[in-house]
């Protein structure tokens, strides 16, 4: 084997990923051409002085009880979830039924033989039926604080993975300010990450909001538009913020039952991709 | 602080490797999670955060943000699972999670225009060092060396890189991994060393150069 093509295979080598056969061809040559025998001693160094990398970096056990609040309401969304699609399919049931009934009753009533003197029928204008209004069945619109979160249910229109994974973060950020502990004695409160959350969220709020409104997707960027005072209250709050000022984004999150609705829009944007 | 490798991944199934490892070896936690099992899903937690955040520390540079990602990712992992093929080896699985969870975070950062002037402050911060012998390194300051020299690394190099010599990952785990073909990793995985190389050789010192 020539200098060249071993140099070309020293980085496979290291790494283990040469056949067996090239592998033993590398071994030969690193014993007889010191050469590169110096090269692979060069890259077994460097590859030691990485394995002495340390991060410094630790897992705090406030991610696992983050991740624990997250994957439980799963379990509730998806019993949420099937309780719909049984919705669903009774409604259809019904609506098909209600087709076919009238379907039969429009057909009995065009085989009835007519009379000898209805045989001009055609040539009469006929006189218009009178018909039964039909009712519609509408699901009523859960009234919010206006000037909060928009009420309106038809967001239809989420439908990219980022902006369901960005609402589930606030969902998840707005859930764990409305459960923040606050109780009378406290002189402050410790907000710093939600504080930091809040303001990485603010920025990809910002973003999406306007991809939404290039992309004319009204209903999403009134959404998230709704979504910027809250964060940005929660982002400009001192690290070690007074109880009261807490409290009062806490009352707002649990008046307007902002969880909840995200929660649902979340859905939504899930089901419709 | 110990350091966890993917290596230390690979210990499922081998004898010993965990207490109560009959019913603790990753896919019978996986089948526990399908199960509904959410102690399991704990479990396959501890085992695997320590890498899953370290390998995000890698790919977006900025603590609070891997540990929010690490989040991410459990939850994201946790909702899929039942998809998860039963041939896929569950680190390989949770390392793909964790880094289209990284690369959405790292393009959301471009696009907001707030971080991309990362590279650039860490070449001028390490430029405006004194050259330091290997040997005179302390270990905090080597590891601010190579932290600060991945940070400019293009996401691909960076990608292959983190995986390859910092979590010890196989090509065929870092092919499944980033969806490369190996030839592609081969050609990343060679630029990002000598990258590596030239940014960390004068700060090195004797023995290191190549």
């Amino acid at each position: 084997m020539k200098c060249e093509e071993n140099i070309g295979l020293l980085e496979e080598y290291l790494d283990g990923e040469l056949s067996a056969e090239d592998q033993n061809e590398v071994s030969a040559h690193l014993i007889t051409c010191a050469s590169c025998g110096d090269e692979f001693a060069a890259l077994t160094a460097e590859q030691e002085m990485f394995a002495r990398y340390d991060r410094e970096i630790e897992v705090s056990p406030a991610v696992w009880n983050r991740i624990a609040e997250q994957i439980a309401p799963v379990e509730e969304t998806i019993s949420y979830g099937w309780w719909m699609k049984i919705a669903a399919m009774v409604i259809l049931t019904i609506g098909l039924g209600s087709v076919y009934f009238l379907s039969r009753e429009k057909e009995a009533i065009t085989t009835i033989p007519r009379p000898p003197e209805q045989e001009f029928a055609r040539f009469i204008i006929p006189t218009p039926e009178k018909k039964t209004p039909i009712k519609r069945l509408r699901k009523p619109i859960v009234k919010d604080n206006p000037g909060v979160l928009s009420s309106d249910l038809a967001y239809l229109d989420i439908d990219d993975q980022e902006t369901v994974n960005h609402l589930e973060k606030t969902q998840n950020l707005l859930r764990s300010i409305r459960n923040f502990p606050v109780s009378e004695g406290d002189e402050e409160v410790d907000v710093t990450y939600d504080k930091a959350l809040s303001q990485r969220l603010l920025n990809e709020n910002v973003v999406l909001r306007r991809e939404a409104e290039m992309k004319a997707k009204f209903p999403t960027k009134t959404l998230l538009a709704d979504l910027e005072p809250l964060l940005i209250d929660i982002a400009n709050l001192p690290d070690h913020a007074r109880p009261e000022d807490v409290r009062v984004i806490k009352e707002r999150v649990e008046k307007t039952e902002i969880v909840a609705a995200l929660t649902e829009y979340r859905d939504r944007g899930t089901h419709n991709r | 602080m110990k350091r966890l490798t993917v290596e230390e991944l690979n210990l499922e199934g081998q004898p010993g490797a965990f207490a109560g490892t009959l019913m603790n070896s990753s896919a019978d936690l996986v089948t526990r999670v399908c199960q509904g099992d959410s102690d399991a899903f704990r479990l396959i937690f501890e085992r695997y955060s320590r890498p899953v955040i370290s390998f995000i520390f890698d790919m977006v540079n900025d603590r609070p943000l891997a540990e929010e990602l690490t989040q991410e990712t459990f939850v994201r992992a946790y909702r899929a699972m039942r998809t998860m093929r039963a041939d896929t080896k569950l680190s390989t699985w949770l390392f793909g999670i964790a880094r289209n969870v990284a690369r959405e975070s790292l393009r959301a950062r471009v696009r907001a225009s707030s971080h991309v002037d990362l590279a650039d402050k860490s070449v001028m911060d390490l430029s405006d060092n004194k050259p330091v012998p290997v040997e005179g390194l302390l270990n905090k300051e080597l590891n601010e060396l190579i932290r600060r020299s991945l940070a400019p690394l293009d996401e691909d190099t960076r990608l292959v890189f983190t995986l390859k010599v910092l979590h010890q990952c196989s090509y065929e785990e870092i092919a499944a991994i980033t969806g490369f073909s190996i030839a592609k990793l081969k050609t990343d995985l060679h630029r990002a060393r000598a990258e590596m190389r030239r940014r960390i050789s004068p700060y090195a010192g004797v023995g290191y150069e190549v």
